[in-house]
């Protein structure tokens, strides 16, 4: 027992070193951004203030799309994958988490391939007159993309926990299967399904690599707050980049502090 | 359990809402200026090609056109470059370092606003080459540079679309036509501004061009890139109908793939690079290599990529 100890304490100054290194690691670049940010609030020159206007209505509107999207669909996938045995599912299970190892730029080219004026499905578009790409269509295709595994994730966990005695309950006493479904089951999965939707809008806030390959850079349809970071950023204009990154460093934050504090069940949910 | 995180959401989203109302700290009050839209707005008269631009480095430099010899045993050189430049300087470097014993040539290509942006953040590097005056300047204002930049090389515009030419692109004045997809590169690179500079001078005159021909053109930009290998590659991959880049971009590998429109020179811009070495870099190194590409050999690999003698 003593040697243990010993051990173990001879230890702690190691662990405790090597776990500080890496919080400072995790914190400085964040402490450093706000400090420059605070550093460089003077005021705003009505052009950069435009840029950012915009870019922040763009990032609103077409985040709110994607999550109709992701919702309207990701749902009905969530619970065939959560109830149903089909062929294929183990396939369709591992596609639907590609996206999320996948990284952008391989989004953006696939997405490219897919919708592009020379791609698969964008040459018949193309000839009948829809143009995708450098649309603001083309910002929640890619957002899309990135998100649906969030949101599927976590509400294929939810439905997942519910208890299936209560589903059964409401059918003996005569409900229908779309009235349980409504009823019982969806309130029920409300945890799992409001969690995925929170991190898939997070990530459909952040998207930036697939963005800027597949939908373009343009200032009134495609620059989302990323893409309007790099810009201004590689424009010498730090003031507005930092300004805009210390918003998504917020919403960020908003985003963990929701899904912790909603309960870690919830949280844990889809990762 | 569940309800608490919807709720919580709508909170999130209620306050980034509320963040964006009440906008961003340190903002005047915005009463949003109508006019300055950047690709519309045309500044004081533009040079065309035949005017030597007002205000670039001068074209006579003292470091002469007596190539210095690099020093001996080598050694390691940095430099940041105009991504315009990427093909020639990677075969000039492929001829400097057979010839030099123990010379490595490292590069590093991008916009022009972006290397300078690099460079204020503390990047190291030996040389920097500009594709125009604008970005030179701004990295000697921030105290990047060592010494009077001077001009080594030049270059002019060119409109590249893509081999089917799907936007039926047959001249300059064709960039206003409704609907077509146009890809320039962003205001901030130098490109950009030649781009714009050029279109300019196209809106300037009218019986050729047609009226409010800047305003169509503008409208018809459907992405700003951060260099200029990215507007050729948009157009390489057919993905937009046009794009405005250097004569010396169309090399060999991409002729296949694109067709160039000329630019007729009145409308033109001639696009002065210039060079110099780096503040806090190897000078010995960033000299020799300043006094090859001003040299013969130098200018004569620079011509065979498409550039023009300074």
């Amino acid at each position: 027992m003593p040697n243990r100890r010993a051990g173990t304490e001879r230890l702690a100054p190691l662990v405790w070193s090597a776990a500080a290194l890496l919080v400072v690691f995790l914190a400085l670049p964040m402490t450093a951004m706000v400090w420059r940010a605070w550093g460089e609030s003077r005021g705003l020159t009505p052009e950069a203030l435009r840029v950012l206007r915009r870019a922040m209505g763009l990032s609103l509107a077409t985040t709110g799309a994607t999550m109709l999207v992701v919702a309207l669909l990701g749902t009905p996938l969530a619970y065939a994958l959560a109830r149903r045995r089909f062929p294929g599912a183990a396939l369709v299970d591992t596609l639907v988490d590609l996206p999320i190892v996948l990284p952008p730029a391989v989004a953006g080219i696939a997405l490219l391939m897919a919708f592009g004026r020379r791609g698969v499905l964008g040459r018949w578009l193309d000839e009948a007159g829809i143009q995708v790409t450098f649309t603001t269509t083309a910002v929640v295709l890619a957002q899309v993309f990135v998100a649906v595994p969030f949101f599927v994730r976590a509400a294929k966990a939810g439905f997942a926990r519910v208890d299936r005695d209560t589903e059964a309950a409401a059918a003996d006493l005569g409900a229908s299967p779309a009235r349980v479904f409504w009823t019982v089951t969806l309130p029920l999965a409300r945890p799992g399904l409001a969690a995925g939707a929170v991190l898939a809008w997070a990530r459909a806030l952040g998207e930036f690599g697939a963005t800027i390959m597949f939908a373009g850079n343009n200032a009134e349809r495609t620059q989302t707050m990323p893409l309007a970071i790099y810009g201004r950023y590689y424009a010498n204009d730090l003031q507005s980049a930092l300004l805009l990154a210390m918003v998504l460093l917020g919403a960020a934050v908003l985003v963990l502090l929701s899904v912790r504090l909603a309960g870690g069940n919830a949280g844990s949910a889809g990762l | 359990m569940g309800d608490p995180v919807v709720r919580r959401f709508g909170a999130v989203v209620a306050l980034i809402l509320a963040m964006l109302a009440t906008q961003v700290p340190g903002a005047p009050p915005t009463r949003s200026a109508p006019a300055a839209r950047s690709a519309s707005a045309c500044p004081a008269p533009a040079t065309p090609a035949a005017v030597p631009a007002a205000g670039s480095p001068t074209p006579a430099p003292d470091v002469a056109a007596t190539p210095v010899a690099f020093p001996g045993g080598g050694g390691d050189l940095t430099v940041f470059a105009a991504a315009s430049l990427t093909d020639a300087f990677e075969r000039i470097a492929t001829d400097l370092e057979a010839a030099n014993e123990g010379l490595r040539i490292e590069f590093n290509f991008g916009g022009s606003q972006a290397l300078v942006t690099q460079l204020a953040e503390g990047a190291e590097a030996d040389v920097f080459a500009s594709a125009n005056t604008t970005q030179m300047t701004a990295a000697q204002d921030q105290g990047s540079i060592a010494g009077t930049p001077v001009t080594f090389v030049r270059n002019r515009l060119t409109i590249v679309v893509p081999r089917d030419n799907p936007g039926g692109v047959a001249s300059a004045a064709d960039l206003g036509d409704d609907g077509l997809d146009l890809v320039l590169a962003a205001a901030d690179v130098p490109v950009g501004r030649y781009a714009r500079d050029s279109v300019c001078l196209m809106g300037g005159d009218a019986a050729t061009y047609g009226d409010g021909f800047v305003a169509r053109v503008a409208a018809n930009v459907v992405s700003e890139e951060e260099d200029v290998r990215d507007v050729l590659t948009r157009v390489q991959l057919g993905e937009a109908d046009a794009g405005i880049v250097y004569v010396s971009d169309v090399t060999a590998d991409v002729e296949g793939q694109v067709t160039e429109v000329e630019i007729p020179d009145a409308v033109n811009v001639v696009a002065a690079y210039p060079i110099a070495p780096v503040q806090g870099g190897d000078a010995a190194l960033a000299t020799a290599f300043i006094g090859y590409l001003l040299g013969p050999e130098g200018q004569a690999t620079l011509q065979e990529y498409g550039f023009e003698s300074p």
